[in-house]
This record gives C-alpha cells, sequence and structure tokens, in this order.
C-alpha cells in the first residue's frame, strides 16, 4: 500500500463520521424546524423522506470511515504505539478513529429513527 | 549541530498557521450571522418583509467578481516571497490592493444607501442584512490595511519575518474572498 | 549532572542565560513575553477572580440559609448570582485553566522554549486584566449584570432592563472572548509547530491533548457568544431588530446562539482538569495510562460531540420533539467518551502501584464528583425529566458537582502537583492532605443536599423563600457546607504560601513524573531546556536511554541553539524539523495595546462611538510599534 492510500485512509477514518454526523445534525435540524413553521410549511417538505434520506447517507459514510480506518489499523499492526510518525501516528489515529466512528454512527442511527417514529411538529 | 547545518522540512510557518485558526474563527462568526439568516428565515413568512424593494444583483455581483479576482495576484505575492522576489511580490501586491481598494470604496457608497433604503430599526431582516454586510467590509478594510502594510514594509527589505507576513495576508484574502462570496449568495437570496 | 559541567556546556548555557535575560522588577513583569512568568501572571488574577466569586457565593448562601432572611435584597441578589457565574466562569475557570497551567506547561510539557507567539501570549494576559477591571467596575456604579450568567432576552433588552448592568455584561463578554481567542489560538499553534523533533501526534502527553480540545472549542464556539452579544448589543443602543418577534426576530434566537456557546463552554471548563487528571494519574500510580490512544481521542470527541448538544439547555421552551431528538441523541452519547477515560484512570490506578499523596487524593475526589455529576446530568437527557426539573435546584446540584467537583477539584491537585516544580519547594503534605478533605466535605456539604430540595420543587434564582415548604433544613445545611468548603480552600492557600516560604527544597523531580518538565530545574530556568529534549514516547522522563543522550547532546553542541533566542519549528503531524524560529524578547506593546482596548470598551459603554473609534486607531498604531521590532533582524 502506497504511504498516500494509507494517510488517506488513516484522515478520512479519523474525520469522515464526524463531519458526516455534523452535516446530518445541522441539515436535519433544518429540515425538521422549517417543517414546523410557518415559513417553512409553504415548501410542504417530505419531511420523514429527507429526514431517512439524510441518516442514510451520513450513516454509509460513517461505516465507510470505520472500514477506512480499520484498513489503516491492519496496515500498521506491526507497528508499537510508540513508534515515530508516520507509521506510529497512523496507527495511532486509526485506533482513535475505530472508536469515534461508533460512536457517530450510532447517534445517526438514533437521530434518524427518531425524527420519524416521533410526532411530527409535536411540541415536546 | 547548529541552526544553520539542521536538516530542515519544507512546512508552513508558524506565522501561516496562526493567521489559519484565525480565518478559523472569523469563519465561523460568519456562519453565526448567516445561519441567523437562514433560522430568522424560517421564522417568517415574507423574507425580506413584502414592503421592501429586493437588493440589487448586478453592482455587488461585478464587484464581487473584481474582488474575488484579487486572489490571483495574492498567490503571486505569496510565491514570490517565498521565493525571496521582492519587487515581484511588491508588484502584485500593488495590483490587488488598489483592486481591494475601488471595491472597499464603492461598496461603502453602498452600504450607507443601504441603511437609508433598508432601516435595521425597523425589521430584523433589515438588522441582520446590515449587520452582515457591515461585519464583511469590515473584514475587507482590515485586509486593505495589512496589504497597505506590507506594501510599506517590503519596498524597503524582505526579511523572513515579512515574508511570513505576507504569506498570512494572503490566506486572509482567499477566507475574505471565499466569505464575500457566501455574503453575495445570502444578499442575492430573495431573488431565488 | 553530579560533577561540575565542562567549560563548553558551561558556555553554552551561559549564551542561553544571556539570550533569554528579561529586565528585573516591576517592569519586567509589564513587559515579559516569558511563557511562564505569564502563566503566574494569570494565577494569581484568577484567584483573585475566584476569591470574589466565592465571596458573592457565600452572600448569596447567607441569605439563603433561612426562610425570609433579609439580608440581601432581590436586585443586589440579582447581581450577586449573575457576578458569581460570570465571574467563575469567563474570569476564574477558563482563564486559570488555559492561561495558568496552559501557558506555563504545554511549552513544558512538548520541550519547546516558549508558546508560538509571546508577544500575543502577553496580550492575551492583558486583555483579560482589562476586561476583568472593566466588568469589575460595575459594581463601582452600582450596575453590575443582573440577568443571569445566561442574560435571556427579553429580560435583557432595554425595555425590561434599562440600566447599564446588561451593557457591561455583552461588552465585557465581547472584550473577554478576545483575549480568550488569542489564548486559544496561540495555544493550538504551539502544540501544532513547536513539539520537540521526534515528538509525532502519538507521542504527546495526555495534558496537551486536553489542551488541544479545549482550544479547538474556544475558537469554533466564542464566536457563537460574539454574535449573540454584538446583536443584543446592537439591538439595545441602536435599536436593531434580532430578538423580538413583533419586527421579524426571535427570542429563542439568543438562546441557541448562547448554548451553541454555553454547551461547549462546560467542555473547554472539564477538558483539562481532565488532563490534569492524566498527568497525575500515571505519576501516583507509577504506571502508563491504560488505553493510551482512546482516551487522547475521548478527550477530543468529548469536545467534538459537546457541539451538538446544545438544545438540551432548551428541551423546556416549546421546540417540537422532532427537532429536539437530535439533541437527545447526541447528549445521551457525548456520555461515552467521558466512561472511557473514567475507566481507563480507574484502571490505571488498579495495575499500578499507588501511592496516595494529597494530588492523587483530589483526584479521587474528582473522579466520585464527576461520576456523580455526570449521572444527574445524563438524566437531563431524558427530555421529560429534563421538563420535570428544569430551573430547580437539581440543576444547580449537577453544575455544581461537575463545575466544583470535576473542574475544581484537579486544579487544587494540580496546584499541589506542580507546586514544586513551579517554586522548587515541596508543599506539608500533612497539611495538604486536610485540606483535601476540608474541601471534600464541605463539597458534599455543599451541593449534594441540592438533589434533595430542587426535587422538592425549590426553584432557582430566587433571593428567598417561604417558610414552611420543607426547604429549610437542607439550605442551611448547603450554606454551612459552603463555609467549610471556604475553610478547606483557605487551608490550600495557606500550605502554599508558608510551604513557598519554608518548605524543603524539592529537587528537580520529586514524584518522578513522565513528562518532560520533570528532566528540567525547578523552577525552570527561562530557556525551559539546555538541549531540545530527544523523545520517543510520551513519557519521556521514564525514557532513561533519551536522558542521557540529551546530555550527550550538551556536549557535541547540538540542538543547543544558543545563538540566539531560539526554538525548534516542526512538522504538524510527525514532529519533524521544518525551521529555527528566532523568538521576540520582552516588549512593551502588549500592556499598551491592552490598555487602548480597555479605553475603547469603556467609551463605547458610554455611548462615545467617535471617541471609541479613536482608541481603536490607537490600539492600531501599538500594533505598527510592535510589528516594527521583528525578532529576527533586531529592531526594525
Amino acid at each position: 500500500m502506497t504511504r498516500l492510500r494509507l494517510e488517506l485512509l488513516q484522515w478520512f477514518g479519523l474525520f469522515g463520521g464526524g463531519l458526516a454526523w455534523a452535516t446530518q445534525h445541522v441539515v436535519g435540524f433544518g429540515i425538521s424546524d422549517s417543517g414546523c413553521r410557518a415559513a417553512g410549511r409553504q415548501w410542504d417538505l417530505p419531511v420523514s423522506t429527507l429526514q431517512v434520506l439524510l441518516g442514510v447517507v451520513a450513516g454509509a459514510i460513517a461505516i465507510a470511515a470505520w472500514t477506512a480506518a480499520f484498513v489503516a489499523f491492519r496496515e500498521t499492526h506491526a507497528v508499537d504505539n510508540d513508534a515515530p510518525g508516520p507509521a506510529g501516528r497512523i496507527h495511532f489515529f486509526a485506533q482513535a478513529a475505530l472508536l469515534g466512528n461508533v460512536l457517530f454512527l450510532v447517534i445517526i442511527v438514533l437521530d434518524a429513527v427518531s425524527t420519524v417514529v416521533e410526532l411530527p411538529c409535536r411540541q415536546s | 549541530m547548529t541552526a544553520a547545518t539542521l536538516p530542515v522540512r519544507h512546512a508552513r510557518a508558524k506565522g501561516w498557521w496562526g493567521m489559519a485558526v484565525f480565518v478559523a474563527t472569523e469563519a465561523t462568526l460568519f456562519g453565526t450571522l448567516v445561519g441567523t439568516y437562514i433560522y430568522l428565515r424560517f421564522h417568517n413568512t415574507h423574507w425580506p418583509p413584502a414592503r421592501l424593494p429586493k437588493p440589487p444583483v448586478l453592482t455587488p455581483s461585478l464587484l464581487t467578481a473584481a474582488l474575488v479576482a484579487t486572489s490571483i495576484p495574492m498567490f503571486v505575492a505569496s510565491r514570490a516571497v517565498g521565493a525571496g522576489r521582492r519587487e515581484v511580490a511588491w508588484r502584485a501586491l500593488t495590483v490587488a490592493f488598489a483592486v481591494q481598494v475601488f471595491y472597499l470604496v464603492w461598496q461603502l457608497h453602498d452600504y450607507v444607501d443601504a441603511i437609508h433604503r433598508y432601516p435595521p430599526q425597523e425589521s430584523a431582516w433589515a438588522s441582520v442584512y446590515v449587520t452582515l454586510l457591515g461585519a464583511a467590509h469590515a473584514h475587507v478594510l482590515v485586509g486593505v490595511l495589512l496589504n497597505a502594510w506590507f506594501l510599506v514594509r517590503i519596498w524597503s527589505r524582505l526579511t523572513r519575518y515579512r515574508a511570513v507576513g505576507v504569506q498570512a495576508t494572503a490566506f486572509y484574502w482567499h477566507a475574505v474572498n471565499v466569505i464575500t462570496l457566501v455574503v453575495l449568495v445570502v444578499q442575492l437570496s430573495p431573488h431565488l | 549532572m553530579a560533577v561540575a559541567a565542562p567549560s563548553r556546556e558551561r558556555a553554552r548555557i551561559e549564551a542561553l542565560e544571556r539570550a533569554w535575560l528579561e529586565r528585573p522588577g516591576a517592569l519586567g513583569w509589564l513587559t515579559t513575553v516569558d511563557h511562564k512568568r505569564i502563566g503566574l501572571l494569570y494565577f494569581w488574577t484568577t484567584l483573585v477572580f475566584f476569591a470574589a466569586g466565592g465571596i458573592e457565593a457565600l452572600l448569596m448562601r447567607t441569605q439563603l440559609a433561612q426562610s425570609g432572611e433579609r439580608v440581601i435584597g432581590p436586585e443586589t441578589y440579582d447581581q450577586l448570582m449573575t457576578m458569581h457565574g460570570v465571574t467563575m466562569i469567563f474570569f476564574f475557570i477558563i482563564p486559570m485553566t488555559t492561561g495558568a497551567f496552559g501557558n506555563y506547561l504545554v511549552p513544558l510539557m512538548i520541550g519547546a522554549r516558549d508558546m508560538a507567539f509571546p508577544r500575543l501570549n502577553a496580550l492575551s494576559y492583558w486583555l483579560f486584566l482589562g476586561a476583568g477591571i472593566f466588568m469589575y467596575s460595575s459594581f463601582l456604579v452600582h450596575q453590575a449584570p443582573n440577568a443571569g450568567w445566561f442574560d435571556y432576552v427579553p429580560l435583557a433588552l432595554r425595555r425590561y432592563d434599562g440600566g447599564a448592568n446588561v451593557d457591561f455584561y455583552a461588552l465585557g463578554l465581547i472584550f473577554n472572548t478576545v483575549s480568550s481567542t488569542i489564548g486559544a489560538l496561540n495555544l493550538i499553534v504551539t502544540i501544532f509547530k513547536l513539539r520537540a523533533p521526534g515528538m509525532s501526534w502519538n507521542r504527546m502527553p495526555l495534558f496537551c491533548f486536553a489542551m488541544l480540545a479545549a482550544s479547538l472549542s474556544l475558537i469554533f464556539a466564542l464566536p457563537a457568544l460574539t454574535a449573540d452579544c454584538i446583536f443584543l448589543e446592537l439591538q439595545r443602543k441602536l435599536g436593531f431588530h434580532f430578538f423580538d418577534q413583533a419586527h421579524g426576530g426571535d427570542p429563542l434566537l439568543w438562546q441557541h446562539l448562547f448554548w451553541i456557546f454555553g454547551h461547549p463552554e462546560v467542555y473547554i471548563i472539564v477538558l483539562p482538569a481532565f488532563g490534569i487528571a492524566t498527568s497525575i494519574i500515571p505519576t501516583f500510580a507509577r504506571h502508563r495510562m491504560v488505553a493510551f490512544p482512546l482516551v487522547a481521542m475521548a478527550e477530543l470527541l468529548v469536545a467534538f460531540i459537546g457541539f451538538g448538544v446544545w438544545a438540551h439547555h432548551m428541551f423546556a421552551t416549546g421546540i417540537a420533539t422532532t427537532t429536539l431528538v437530535f439533541f437527545a441523541a447526541a447528549s445521551m452519547l457525548v456520555v461515552i467518551p467521558s466512561t472511557i477515560q473514567i475507566y481507563a484512570w480507574l484502571m490505571t490506578v488498579n495495575v499500578g502501584t499507588p501511592q496516595f499523596r494529597a494530588p492523587l487524593m483530589f483526584i479521587g475526589g474528582f473522579i466520585l464528583f464527576f461520576v456523580i455529576g455526570g449521572l444527574s446530568g445524563i438524566m437531563f437527557a431524558a427530555i421529560p425529566f429534563d421538563q420535570a426539573t428544569t430551573d430547580t435546584y437539581f440543576v444547580v446540584a449537577h453544575f455544581h458537582f461537575i463545575i466544583f467537583g470535576a473542574a475544581v477539584f484537579p486544579l487544587l491537585g494540580g496546584i499541589y502537583y506542580w507546586f514544586p516544580k513551579v517554586t522548587g519547594r515541596m508543599y506539608d503534605e500533612r497539611l495538604a492532605q486536610l485540606s483535601f478533605w476540608l474541601t471534600f466535605v464541605g463539597t458534599g456539604l455543599t451541593f449534594f443536599p441540592m438533589h434533595i430540595v430542587g426535587l422538592l420543587g425549590m426553584t432557582r434564582r430566587i433571593y428567598t423563600y417561604d417558610h414552611g415548604l420543607g426547604w429549610d433544613a437542607y439550605n442551611l445545611v448547603e450554606t454551612i457546607g459552603g463555609f467549610v468548603l471556604a475553610a478547606g480552600l483557605l487551608l490550600i492557600g495557606i500550605n502554599i504560601v508558608l510551604s513557598y516560604r519554608r518548605g524543603v527544597p524539592s529537587g528537580r523531580d520529586p514524584f518522578h513524573g513522565g513528562t518532560l518538565e520533570w528532566t528540567t530545574t525547578s523552577p525552570p530556568p527561562h530557556y525551559n531546556f539546555a538541549v531540545i529534549p530527544t523523545v520517543s514516547s510520551p513519557y519521556p522522563n521514564w525514557d532513561e536511554a533519551d536522558r542521557e543522550e540529551d546530555l550527550r547532546k550538551l556536549a557535541r553542541g547540538e540542538l543547543v541553539l544558543a545563538d540566539g533566542h531560539e526554538t525548534p519549528e516542526t512538522t504538524v503531524n510527525d514532529g519533524a524539523i521544518s525551521a529555527v524560529a528566532e523568538m521576540p524578547p520582552e516588549s512593551p506593546w502588549p500592556v499598551l495595546a491592552a490598555g487602548t482596548v480597555t479605553a475603547a470598551f469603556f467609551l463605547l459603554l458610554t455611548s462615545h462611538y467617535a471617541t471609541a473609534g479613536m482608541a481603536f486607531a490607537l490600539m492600531l498604531l501599538t500594533l505598527v510599534g510592535w510589528n516594527l521590532h521583528e525578532p529576527e533582524e533586531g529592531v526594525g
């Protein structure tokens, strides 16, 4: 595996899931809020469909990021955590990303399911 | 090993990174301003209020195009100082500076008009519009002052400190240009 | 070095001492750019604000000790309550953790000679001092901020709060934000670019990961507060409309922007405390931190996920559930990284051979309080429970367990832990342990009953309450607890002062800690390290081979960098040397610039806009003077 490919896998693994969740969070909040307000209602958005779509895309990216981290982790499995960069650093961040992406995936799924299951626009 | 004989890797100077972090915070500030515009948009059936004329399209678009184009001479200046070519850098900075000053003066004149046409004391839309544009122009002013400073400084001599300063300023300008584009889109959004 | 250093080494060290010397006396403190001195300036100044915030708290507790008390009236109470929150958050804990601990320790831990931007560092301190003076001057005119530390609209609008109180608040916070932003920027670039050669990300101490997470959070969270305060002042002073529905605004806009800042803020508060805990535990457990990569990532994850939970402060505002679920889900998951850290800490103590000296005892107290505070916190993630307990003392209990128990306890432990490094003397261990128990009992007594009295219905932000509601006994206990807590803190202060004068000399490394600050003298010289250290792990002081290599490097003159005022720059990811940076010497410009900014803010407060503009122009002139003095070329 080339150095460039390993680096790309590690960085995508580290940031991909987080960015996917952040996007779903901001856009999903906007979709839900707009569907419940005077101005947004005039556009008549298919809120549930959009939320599911958003969740699926974000979830797919989070899974891809976890996989990338896993590949980077396996590729550097012989490297010690204290080893000098880049190998040591890549191994370190790959482990970190394995943790992060699991959390992001769980939040993404919880978000997508809840927005669909809950009654739309009911005041909490 | 003394400083002269250390094995060095080419990398961006800490001054550049300082500007990158500063740009991150300012971009976030604009994010909150644009976010406020979008958030309040959902709360209002008419945005802008129906009685107000929509913002002009042509002048802001042409001016923004001119400003964004100054990223080219700024990029040239940034590369030139990195290679120690003081005169090339100075000329590129001058070209950029001239266009940026032209942009700022025209925009400030139009801004005073906008405040009269859209009094912020009468609607939230006008308040956000005026604040957003004001913030954008303030950031352009800071960029113009930075350029002016370096025009003076590298006229006589180019040191590493000044070279990093020019590179950081170029990065600032690229960021301001992106922000200006985003602000333009928001400004023209009533037409969409 | 046990034997007298040969003359070549001595000559190099003397060259370093000459290059890094600063002028003596009071003037030296005004113009210092040494990160250790700036860290100490922050330390003492934040302690003064801590005392002020503590007095505000004790006054409130005295008023609340019994029902129907008339020690303090409602208007004064509102100001005390607001200023207690504002002081503790903005003028004590953030500057203490980032400005004092961060400034002093980060360069040492990464093997650098100073922060990336020494003069900017000084500026961030002087701006902080100016902002604190600005905010507290409000008491002199009896118009201290009075609408709560969160300052909700519409109460904070001119129509309902017409005096200068809220203007002090909004302008004071914008002012303080500039200082915090600059400080955070400096920490980030220092951590990115000034790490010792060989210190790739996986070899950086956990304390630095915590400071990085906190600093990145500050950079991305503070703009929301700045925008909010700018909107508020534009509405109050110039009649703009952001928060009133009649003109197309929304009062909830204030809350959204405030909490987009406010929630990351609480992680900014607690992350450096995590960093201190992860420094103390390996030292006193005499074992490396278990699951190091996961702990480092957990610190960054807490900060990142923490940006997505803000509306859990708004569960009772009537927003649709389908919108709020995003925040409930993130609020539940944000607990996981913190839990991972707790397990790692406990396991490290378990597999190590712990010595329960005062610093570790404070960390023990911290873990207990953090678990209790975290459990009450996770309860709020459930929207129905949150709605039942919003604005009750249950919330007050939760955040004091976190802020006092989880953020301040590690600070107190950290003060003892690094006291020998900063002063060269040991603190008194028995007095320290006594001070721990007093503080621990005081904290429990003060804040635990608040859970119960909150569930019994006592609301927040009230200056008195009726007799016969069943709240009296709890409030009395809390007040007694407050004074016990104050006694404990006072005892810590006494220990520090006495030990400074009479403590046993500590030597370089009294606790055999793992990080680089323990490799240099106590206190460190101005230039921190005679040789830029060799690094092969996150615990360099435990790598004997590397420390011996440093001595050989000093003999060879390698990476001593004594030609000027120098420190190396390295690449961001892998720590390879990329340049040698010439650092600026001491400078009067930061304190002068801060003076002009302070004047400008007072002028804005009193609506003298044109004159404020002139003060800002004067600030630009100080920046000109500043930049005329280039580090490498001498006076420009």
